[in-house]
């Protein structure tokens, strides 16, 4: 679950020179929202994005219809780009978490994937962390998707595994986390299968102290 | 998790009805059109199709690299979601730099001989990235292993003519991948190969399609390493792309006549002359300015109609993800098929009576001298060493049978037919033919025995006075030998024209106006006039097309049943061996390692060497399972071969053995006899290498 898994390698880049309006059309065309921008040797000098290159009103202020469209026919994208000491960038071996903290603290919805040097080699957008996130949860297999409340203490956790284990079913995919609103708490979503509801209902219900507060039947997901 | 976030996205490359031409001084030749395609991130398209379909047009014109008088007539290729056509050289040269990586056939084109490999490779980090060059040297390093580069630091120490034309490969894959391509095209990267070699290579571009998600397109013209590499699989034919399908589909259901019938040329492994036939694609590849008006294909095909012939297919879906142009794709069962009359080999049946001996090959050795290079060798005294290329070697052949001699390059196959037909000096041992002895050199030889033994040489453009006539150069051997009256000789000459399938016009042709196939044919109707009893045939067929490949061994099957020959047959590719062959000797370094019967030899119990060459065979079938064995290094060289069992050094299957095989390196292995003259020499025990999976597993 490192960055480089879940990038897109070989992202479509461009260099400072070519124009916005270009830049815009590449972006709508390829069904993607941000362009590494970059100098020779895929050397990372900036980031554009959709958002970004949509103008604002008091940008084109003053500017006539001609004036405007002979503005956006010059206009490049070194003028308009975030500059490399603007944006932050992220290591192919780093881990998904830290992708996510990056783009959470710079209000960023990707950050290029570059190596030492600064040679960009990817991308990792919301997105990928969407998928990573679903089938970190979600795994791809339909089962019962389980949560519980339990105490934040020792050995907790091993009481469900415990349980499960002893009944043989299959566990495909677990997240942990602390309770939203319920401090001392943590939630566990373990998703079991090769089980009926009932059993694995009794199952849980035995362990003294937990709580179950939430459990359905989940499908598979189109896959991506 | 087997899906990667990338697949959804647009495509790496897309070609959009491509169209390129040659401009000649009769006007623009279109090489290639409207050829549509794309490749997506992590995917290897394989092209397949004959020499002069314009697989290779496409791949340079993707990167506009057509030379002065190649051009793009019209279409687009989007790379990246950019437009490649029209960009100029200084755009595309950098483009070419950082994102799109080329591998070629040869590997020497792509380096330069007089700058070690290292030079060569820090450059393209230092020069094109500004990376110091400590980092770049640790960086290539890196990459050398990556491509399972033996001992990589001193490799970067050595000149490219130091190092095997595998290692080559290698090296140029690794420089093609230290910029992280997007896009990769590879133009028959492994043609040049040993078997091992190419599989190693193989395995090596389908790790780094999975690793790097690069997009691979592929060209091959054979079948066997484009149903290893590739995702899916493009046929090209006269610069026209007629099918294409996903890699399992297009082998399991070919839709076009000409994917079908290029399947029928090639024999599958474990297909023997007795069981199966190979039929040949009837005629040859239009030239470009000279296409049928309708369907391209129409003139060889066995399901053309009158519409076939007017109206011009287009590539059209048939099926989920399957494109293919052929008007009558739906209407055409492949296993309906039935060969028409002409491409039907004419077997005469072959003798039942048991053959006698006619070549009996005794502890033959050549050895070639080799100069220490000390300063004592001037004068007569340095220590002589000696290039053992061929040590030991003997069998027997009946009469009107074929031995087929398979092994990597430099096991001494060819040299072992040089000695016999006297090109190269006998050292040691003996070979009786016929009651002659082999012993002299060809030039001190009776005349009867020159004669009686011929050679068919792989490369026919070598072998040929390109000033001669083909009549004159057929003629030449009837005049010498006598072989009938000199009034007869211009009948004699066009009766040996029709036997090789060419008819009298081709006389007075010179070798220039002939094709690849029809100077091969050339070559054997001259190796076949003075009516020989045997003839050593060193790799054939390897320079030619699938469908001329199956027209010419059929051709040699014919005239040996006729005439009885005997003969030898070198060939790098097994299926073709086992195919022609009666009997297999299987070499190494010079020796035999294992021989018998044909069928023997493709089951176990084999030697460990047969087996791994097995296992590396590209196999036309994707559907057939085949172990992963992979030969570690190169073959050890003949100076200075390993001790006890020359085969040691690079053996899987030593470890049978108890101390993990510590016997091999002391003693010679025995001969043993798994019965019906078939002999493998090996200390594993025949028990156990007889219960050794079959490397092969065919799907019934």
């Amino acid at each position: 679950m490192l960055v480089k898994d879940y990038m897109t390698r070989h992202p479509i880049l461009v260099d400072t020179s070519r124009r916005v309006v270009e830049a815009q059309r590449l972006m709508a065309e390829s069904k993607v929202g941000h362009l590494p921008v970059v100098a020779d040797g895929k050397r990372l000098l900036g980031m554009v994005s959709r958002a970004a290159l949509s103008l604002r009103p008091e940008q084109l202020e003053g500017l006539s219809f001609w004036d405007l469209t002979d503005y956006m026919a010059r206009l490049t994208v070194g003028r308009v780009m975030t500059p490399l000491s603007d944006i932050h960038t992220i290591s192919p071996s780093s881990t998904l978490e830290e992708a996510a903290d990056l783009m959470i603290a710079g209000h960023v919805t990707a950050l290029p994937v570059v190596e030492e040097g600064g040679v960009v080699v990817g991308i990792i957008t919301q997105t990928d962390l969407m998928v990573e996130l679903r089938n970190l949860l979600g795994a791809i297999e339909p089962g019962w998707r389980v949560v519980l409340r339990v105490p934040d203490r020792e050995g907790e956790f091993r009481k469900i595994m415990l349980a499960l284990a002893t009944s043989n079913w299959g566990v495909m995919a677990m997240g942990c986390v602390r309770s939203p609103r319920h401090p001392g708490f943590w939630d566990v979503l373990v998703k079991v299968r090769y089980c009926e509801r009932e059993e694995l209902v009794a199952e849980l219900k035995k362990i003294a102290g937990q709580e179950i507060i939430d459990i359905r039947e989940t499908t598979s997901y189109t896959e991506r | 998790m087997t899906t990667s976030p990338g697949k959804m996205n647009e495509p790496v490359v897309r070609v959009q009805n491509l169209a390129i031409a040659y401009e000649t001084h009769s006007g623009d030749v279109n090489a290639v059109r409207d050829v549509s395609f794309e490749i997506h991130r992590g995917e290897t398209l394989g092209l397949v199709g004959e020499s002069g379909c314009g697989k290779s047009t496409v791949a340079y014109g993707l990167v506009n690299y057509l030379g002065r008088n190649g051009k793009i007539v019209h279409g687009e290729i989007i790379f990246q979601g950019e437009s490649l056509v029209g960009r100029s050289p200084e755009e595309l040269r950098k483009l070419r730099g950082d994102q799109i990586a080329m591998v070629y056939q040869d590997p020497m084109t792509s380096l330069n001989p007089v700058l070690r490999v290292g030079q060569q490779m820090t450059e393209v980090l230092t020069v094109h990235r500004g990376i110091s060059v400590d980092e770049a040297r640790t960086r290539c390093v890196e990459m050398l292993r990556r491509v399972y580069m033996p001992d990589p630091e001193a490799v970067m120490g050595r000149y490219p003519h130091q190092i095997s034309g595998g290692q080559q490969q290698r090296v140029v894959i690794a420089m093609a991948l230290l910029n992280n391509p997007a896009l990769l095209v590879m133009d028959e990267p492994t043609t040049a190969l040993d078997v091992t070699v190419e599989a190693a290579v193989l395995d090596l571009v389908a790790d780094l399609r999975r690793d790097f998600d690069t997009a691979i397109l592929f060209i091959s013209h054979n079948l066997g390493v484009v149903a290893r590499v590739s995702s899916r699989v493009g046929v090209m034919y006269a610069g026209e792309m007629v099918e294409q399908a996903p890699v399992r589909e297009i082998f399991a259901h070919p839709r076009h006549p000409y994917t079908q019938g290029l399947m029928r040329c090639v024999p599958r492994l474990g297909a023997d002359k007795a069981g199966s036939v190979l039929y040949p694609i009837r005629g040859r590849v239009p030239a470009p300015d000279r296409l049928p008006p309708g369907c391209v294909f129409e003139p060889r095909c066995d399901y053309a109609t009158e519409h076939c012939r007017q109206e011009r297919p287009a590539l059209r879906q048939i099926s989920n993800r399957h494109m293919v142009s052929c008007l009558r794709a739906e209407h055409i069962r492949a296993s309906e098929w039935q060969p028409t009359e002409d491409i039907i080999p004419l077997m005469p049946a072959a003798d039942a009576a048991e053959p006698e001996t006619i070549l009996n090959v005794d502890g033959l050795r050549t050895y070639y001298k080799q100069s220490s290079g000390s300063p004592l060798d001037l004068i007569g005294l340095g220590k002589k060493r000696y290039v053992r290329a061929v040590d030991g070697v003997s069998f027997t052949i009946p009469q009107g049978k074929t031995l087929g001699v398979v092994g990597e390059s430099g096991c001494g196959k060819s040299t072992l037919i040089k000695t016999l037909i006297g090109l190269e000096p006998m050292t040691g041992g003996a070979a009786q033919f016929l009651g002659f002895d082999l012993e002299k050199k060809a030039s001190k030889r009776d005349m009867g025995l020159i004669r009686e033994l011929q050679m068919v040489f792989q490369n026919p453009d070598a072998t040929m006075n390109p000033s001669y006539s083909v009549g004159t150069q057929i003629e030449r051997p009837l005049r010498r030998f006598k072989v009938v009256p000199p009034n007869q000789i211009h009948a004699e000459v066009v009766r040996l024209l029709r036997a090789v399938k060419l008819d009298e016009h081709y006389y007075d042709r010179r070798p220039r106006q002939l094709s690849g196939g029809e100077k091969q044919r050339v070559g054997i109707a001259r190796a076949f006039a003075g009516r020989p009893d045997l003839v050593l045939c060193d790799e054939p067929v390897s320079a030619l097309d699938v469908s001329v490949q199956a027209a010419v061994l059929n051709l040699l099957l014919e005239i040996q049943r006729e005439q009885g020959t005997t003969m030898i047959f070198i060939a790098h590719d097994l299926s073709v061996v086992r195919f022609f062959s009666d009997y297999v000797a299987v070499m190494y370094l010079g020796q035999i390692v294992e021989i018998g019967p044909a069928e023997a030899i493709y089951a176990p119990p084999y030697h460990p060497y047969t087996e791994s060459l097995l296992a590396a065979v590209p196999i036309p079938d994707p559907s057939v399972a085949q172990q992963h064995i992979r030969l570690e290094g190169s073959v050890p060289s003949p100076l200075n071969p390993p001790s006890g069992c020359r085969f040691h050094t690079r053996c899987p299957r030593r470890q049978l053995l108890p101390d993990g095989g510590a016997i091999c390196e002391r003693e010679v292995p025995p001969m043993q006899d798994a019965g019906d003259g078939h002999q493998i020499h090996c200390h594993i025990p025949l028990e156990t290498l007889h219960d050794l999976e079959p490397v092969v597993q065919i799907a019934a």
